[in-house]
């Protein structure tokens, strides 16, 4: 391999690309403008929010408090009963938000009255992939609570709130969009560049042309992903760097999470070798890369966590490599669990390894 | 050695004689422009043909391509490989180039077996393949700065965009260039290793008349430098134009070769002059009488084969005597054409 060789295909990649209004929109501001809208939708939720009450109480007091946020119109109270685990159940039942009230809670206030304090605890458990919404209802309640304490206690602390998320940590939507955004964008530029690599550029000859130069193969493809990882990395810096200043998204920039950047624009990049090897009209073969692509960013969970889809679905993101890209890249940079983020990448590298050794041994180099 | 050089100012072409590996300043004998030309000095090489294909042959499924053709170029010349669409031209031509394997037969470039030797005959080779198209957004000498690193010695940029009359386009992208420029662009490419054999598939297919003559300039200039230069075309004028020798294939097979005069007084009917609008009884009779074969085309017009040219002063001259008046004359030569016409 010569370095010189790749160096200019390398830089004729990114001369090309730098002059194509086309490219340069969906490598960089297609993505940006998705993470703002997403963002914007997810953080500005609507009018009314639906939480859930589960009133082990059930008293007078109780019943009080739950009219009184029925009146507020902007919360919609549901009472449910639930004795086994709550998290679980919120989970089972899809329910982002649910507040707790505790047996003594009537007791308590009725206490507070004739004159003696002892502080008693509500619970509010909430999803943090709707942390705006769950904040937003959050305080809505606490505001409800200090009115209370302050009707009954002159501003001592009766009644109290305590968090409790079904993930340990705060993760919002935008965390988990994020690096579902990093992955499709490194998907999507690797797929059609190795399309046009394959179609378009057989088509006006010119690796017919390369055939009679002295270029090997391995040079062609060696500085092809060269390019492709550039633009990967660029996606990835700017997609974080948009993410963390605008949503402030705290991003972890670990070796796995490039190892796992890496083999993406291998795996992909064979997967539009493939694509183009078998499908010759370019056109015809940027509509398989879309047809292929497309569904896979929706199943394999990169823009709504994929336990919100039905149990069927699920089962089928786990052959998706996409999937693992979406779940190693979030284990990796955001939720920073290790384990998982280690399993994730290892099932990325054998996708990629398959991939991308199935798309050059099959792409034909010579003529018929 | 002995070079056949086409004048770039006035399309005069003479042979010159010269030692090879050296350089004479000469002016053309018909206009007097002057100009350098060099002769290829090749130890290895001289001598020997440019190609030599045998028995070559292509089959897909039950079509056969290409028939077992056989044929030789020589160094230095432009040899026109001529025949319609789907006669097997860019079949053969890619088989030599070796991006398609033939199913049977041999071919040598430089004397060297294509199958053992490709990887030495890629530096001594360029092409241009059949509708061609290179990286839209790179500049022309990106471009062939491009193609030029691929290779581990190559020629100078600026002199081919020079000899390719590519100055002024250089900072323009390839993708804003028209049809003719793109041709020409594609015939640089093919030279920044300075080839011996230099192979355009269908040059100017598409390109409008003026166009097309611009891309004949550029390839008689190829002569000019030495090159061999393998053309395929299905545009009988631009053999007639530019080649030395020509095949004409036809669904797969050769069914001619030879030099443009070879083939035209092997396969041709001859010139022939026309006489329009004359008093076409009294002009057959003289004429008949004098011992011409006349043949009336009807209105008027009246048509004589003629096999040298001073029989055409002849007859003009005895119409005159005769009195006889008419409107117009031509001379319809024989051409490409009609041999073509006169092998299918
Ligand atoms: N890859 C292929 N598979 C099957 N048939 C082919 C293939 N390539 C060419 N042919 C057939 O072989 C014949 C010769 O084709 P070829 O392209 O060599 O013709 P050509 O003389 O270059 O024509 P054109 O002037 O249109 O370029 C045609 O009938 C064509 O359909
Ligand atoms: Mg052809």
């Amino acid at each position: 391999m010569r370095i010189k060789v790749l160096i200019n295909d390398f830089k004729a990649s990114i001369l090309t690309w730098k002059r194509s209004k086309g490219t340069l929109f969906w490598t960089i501001a297609f993505p940006i403008i998705l993470i703002l809208i997403f963002g914007a939708i997810f953080s500005g939720q609507s009018v009314e929010y639906d939480i859930h009450i589960n009133d082990l109480d059930n008293s007078q007091h109780s019943h009080q408090l739950i009219s009184i946020m029925n009146e507020t119109g902007v919360l919609k109270p549901h009472t449910v009963d639930i004795t086994s685990n709550i998290t679980a159940y919120m989970k089972n039942e899809d329910i982002a938000r649910l507040l707790e009230i505790p047996k003594g809670y009537g007791q308590a206030l009725e206490a507070a009255l004739s004159g003696s304090t002892s502080p008693i605890t509500l619970t509010y458990y909430f999803d943090p992939s709707e942390q705006s919404s769950s904040s937003i209802v959050r305080s809505i309640i606490s505001d409800m609570l200090q009115r209370l304490n302050l009707q009954y206690t002159q501003g001592r602390t009766l009644v109290e709130l305590k968090d409790e998320s079904t993930i340990t940590e705060e993760f919002g939507f935008i965390d988990f969009f994020i690096p579902g955004m990093i992955g499709f964008t490194i998907m999507q530029s690797c797929i059609y560049g190795s399309i046009e690599r394959n179609t378009k550029f057989r088509k006006d000859g010119i690796l017919r042309k390369l055939l009679t130069t002295p270029i090997t193969r391995s040079e062609w493809i060696f500085s092809k992903m060269l390019f492709m990882l550039f633009l990967s990395f660029i996606s990835t810096i700017l997609i974080g760097i948009v993410g963390w200043l605008v949503w402030g998204v705290s991003i972890h920039v670990t070796p796995l999470m490039i190892i796992i950047i890496i083999a993406t624009s291998f795996l992909f990049s064979g997967m539009g070798m493939l694509i183009g090897r078998f499908v010759k009209e370019e056109e015809t073969a940027d509509t398989a890369g879309g047809a292929i692509s497309f569904p896979m960013m929706f199943l394999a969970g990169t823009f709504f966590p994929l336990d919100q889809m039905p149990e069927a679905l699920q089962t089928f993101a786990r052959v998706l490599p996409l999937y693992y890209v979406n779940e190693g890249l979030r284990n990796a940079m955001i939720y920073m669990k290790f384990n998982d983020a280690l399993i994730n990448t290892f099932a990325v590298l054998i996708f990629a390894a398959v991939f991308f050794i199935a798309g050059v041994v099959l792409t034909k180099w010579h003529e018929d | 050695m002995q070079l056949r050089l086409q004048c770039p100012h006035c399309g005069h072409i003479e042979s010159y004689d010269g030692t090879p590996g050296t350089r004479i300043v000469v002016s053309c004998l018909s206009c007097g422009q002057q100009g350098q030309i060099s002769f290829p000095f090749n130890h290895e090489t001289a001598g020997v043909p440019a190609i030599e294909v045998s028995n070559l042959k292509k089959q897909y499924g039950t079509l056969t391509a290409v028939n077992g053709i056989s044929f030789t170029v020589q160094q230095g010349e432009i040899f026109a490989f001529l025949g319609p669409n789907g006669a097997g031209k860019t079949t053969t031509v890619e088989m030599i180039e070796s991006i398609r394997k033939p199913t049977q037969g041999q071919v040598k470039i430089l004397g060297k077996d294509i199958n053992t030797s490709f990887d030495e005959i890629k530096h001594r080779i360029g092409i241009l393949p059949q509708e061609f198209k290179s990286f839209e957004r790179l500049t022309v000498r990106e471009t062939l700065e491009y193609f030029s690193v691929l290779y581990d010695k190559s020629a100078d940029i600026d002199e081919i965009l020079k000899a390719m009359d590519l100055v002024d386009q250089r900072k323009k992208l390839y993708g804003n260039l028209s049809g003719g420029l793109k041709q020409r662009v594609g015939v640089a490419i093919s030279l920044v290793n300075d080839p011996d054999i230099v192979f355009l598939d269908e040059p100017t297919t598409g390109l409008d008349p003026k166009a097309r003559r611009e891309v004949w300039q550029v390839i008689a200039n190829l002569r000019n430098r030495g090159k061999t230069v393998f053309l395929t075309t299905h545009y009988m004028e631009e053999a007639e134009y530019l080649a030395d020798h020509i095949a004409i294939i036809h669904k797969g097979n050769i069914i001619a070769e030879g030099s443009l005069d070879d083939l035209i007084s092997r396969y041709g009917k001859g010139n022939v002059l026309r006489i329009r609008n004359c008093s076409t009884q009294d002009a057959i009779e003289t004429l008949r009488i004098n011992g011409f074969d006349v043949i009336s085309e009807g209105n008027g017009d009246i048509a004589i084969p003629i096999n040298y040219k001073e029989r055409v002063l002849e007859i003009l001259s005895q119409l005159r005597h005769d009195c006889i008046e008419y409107d117009s004359i031509d001379i319809r030569r024989s051409n490409l054409e009609e041999v073509f016409l006169t092998l299918t």
